[in-house]
């Protein structure tokens, strides 16, 4: 965990997101889908970033339009602390990892989008609108992608969990990343449908506004079965089965 | 050359810098560990904790607010006797003095509290909270239940709207020193939940409104005082100073920018 200065060296367009690729030598070899960075964009509270793609010096995240972060420009400093938080776990084992998410909270999931050869990947990706997907040919080719939208415009109508039984039962490890609303019901399923619960089967993305991202102000509890945990030490991804 | 912040104290309470953390901002101590260079600060305030352990304010506990955040916790802490087996041998290695902060919830659970923690010497002094409902009555138990129990300097931190009715009541009831103020309480609406929320105010704000309470208080009482709320940049913290503060403590700035800490301290270096 370092606080550090990150350059801004590219800002483009991701399907609805804008992509700003952030220079971070200091930070990026610690990053993982699930940890993330404070960024200082002037508000009183640092902006949660999620990398969306990880290299050795540089990481992408990807914003909606309206995001603090969409305003900056390449050549723009940017003052970082991380990497923070504990990310998803893929267990060695794992040959069939399922992802879950909305598209609004698919970005912190892409990174587990890019596994090595021999893991079969499948994505559950779900929006309103087939207009605010995020689009299939910006992910990779071996990511077998299921599109849920709620008035049918694109693959499936209705909602995740019509579909969602099939995959828990055909997946090694579930890592999603929705709207926590949804969470009680995914949970439901999973232990409706799975015989075997291997230890974080099923991981899932909590992310409430934090202050200092290291525990220091206790702000950012999450309640779970056995009380509250800190979304920025403990967290942001908790195991589906523990969240309350 | 050093401040002391309990110089009627036997031990006293030496700083080689006025600068330290405020209680409920910098956790026990290894939090900002790798983030903040300890060595610059005068001291560091650690805590609060309470005498058992304490599971804290459901969730959301923090809304942003313009130009700040509130942020109601209900003392989420693991209590005493964890704080110590976690902490104890951390505060020891201190290379500046640990002021740990006792949240003034009753006067028996705040003298069991200062009684474990006395002779530790990990321990430089202690700062206790009161609640925000005291009166001069209520405080003034609390505060001897602490002075009697504790063999450390005692620092009372005091609330910031009550800051002026009860600071004689503190020194008479043997406060070493007074940290004025702690963040005021304000409610925010929390949309999503539709409900409200009450907790502590931390924001560039609070510094005026905790200059006027120090200024009131230091033409009250001659013990030494300590500024806190609202300290985001050396100016702020100057103001203190000004004020007639011996010591200064950061509070929300440090979430935004923990290397502000290192930076108002060397900048104020005596």
């Amino acid at each position: 965990m370092v606080q550090a200065g990150a350059l801004i060296t590219d800002v483009g367009t991701s399907g609805p997101f804008v992509r700003v690729t952030l220079a971070a030598p200091a930070m990026a070899p610690g990053l993982e889908a699930g940890r993330f960075v404070l960024a200082d964009l002037g508000d009183y509270l640092r902006a949660l970033l999620f990398p969306a793609r990880i290299e050795t010096q540089e990481f992408d995240v990807l914003v909606s339009p309206h995001h603090p972060a969409a305003a900056l420009r390449p050549g723009i400093a940017v003052d970082l602390i991380g990497p923070l938080g504990q990310g998803f776990e893929i267990p060695a084992a794992t040959d069939r990892l399922l992802l879950v998410a909305s598209t609004a909270h698919l970005p912190a999931l892409l990174p587990l989008a890019d596994q090595k050869p021999g893991f079969s990947i499948a994505l559950l990706l779900s929006a309103p609108t087939a207009a605010e997907l995020y689009p299939i040919r910006l992910l990779p080719p071996a990511v077998e992608v299921t599109i849920v939208t709620a008035d049918g415009s694109a693959g499936h109508r209705g909602s995740i969990l019509d579909l969602f039984p099939d995959l828990v039962r055909w997946a090694d490890c579930a890592c999603i990343a929705d709207d926590p609303a949804t969470y009680p019901a995914l949970a439901e399923i999973v232990r409706e449908v799975r015989v075997e619960l291997g230890r974080r089967f099923a991981q899932a993305l909590v992310v409430p506004p934090m202050a200092c991202g290291v525990g220091a102000c206790q702000g950012c509890a999450v309640s779970v079965v056995r009380g509250t945990k800190l979304a920025c030490t403990d967290g942001p991804v908790f195991d589906l089965l523990e969240l309350r | 050359m050093t401040i002391d912040l309990a110089p009627n104290h036997k031990a006293g309470l030496a700083l080689a810098n006025p600068v330290m953390p405020a209680a409920g901002c910098f956790g026990f101590g290894t939090e900002y560990a790798r983030l903040v260079e300890v060595e610059a600060l005068g001291a560091l305030v650690v805590g609060p904790l309470t005498a058992h352990p304490r599971r804290g304010a459901e969730p959301p506990r923090l809304v942003p607010t313009p130009g700040g955040v509130l942020l109601h916790t209900g003392l989420a802490n693991p209590g005493l006797s964890a704080v110590l087996r976690r902490y104890a041998r951390v505060w020891a290695r201190s290379p500046v003095p640990v002021i740990v902060h006792v949240a003034g919830t009753a006067p028996d659970e705040v003298a069991s509290c200062c009684q474990r923690l006395s002779g530790l010497e990990a321990i430089a002094g202690l700062e206790l909270g009161l609640p925000d409902t005291a009166d001069p009555d209520e405080a003034t138990a609390i505060i001897q239940a602490a002075h009697a129990s504790a063999s450390q300097p005692l620092i009372v931190r005091l609330p910031l709207v009550w800051a002026d009715a009860l600071c004689q009541a503190a020194v008479e009831a043997g406060a070493d020193a007074l940290t004025v103020a702690a963040p005021p309480r304000g409610t925010a609406w929390y949309g999503p939940g539709n409900h409200f929320i009450t907790g502590r105010l931390y924001g560039p704000y609070v510094l005026p409104l905790a200059l006027r309470a120090l200024r009131r208080v230091a033409a009250l009482v001659s013990i030494p005082l300590i500024g806190c709320g609202g300290v985001h940049t050396v100016e702020d913290a100057r103001a203190f100073l000004h004020a007639g503060a011996a010591a200064v403590q950061i509070d929300g700035a440090i979430w935004r920018d923990p290397a502000c800490l290192a930076h108002v301290a060397r900048s104020l270096r005596i």
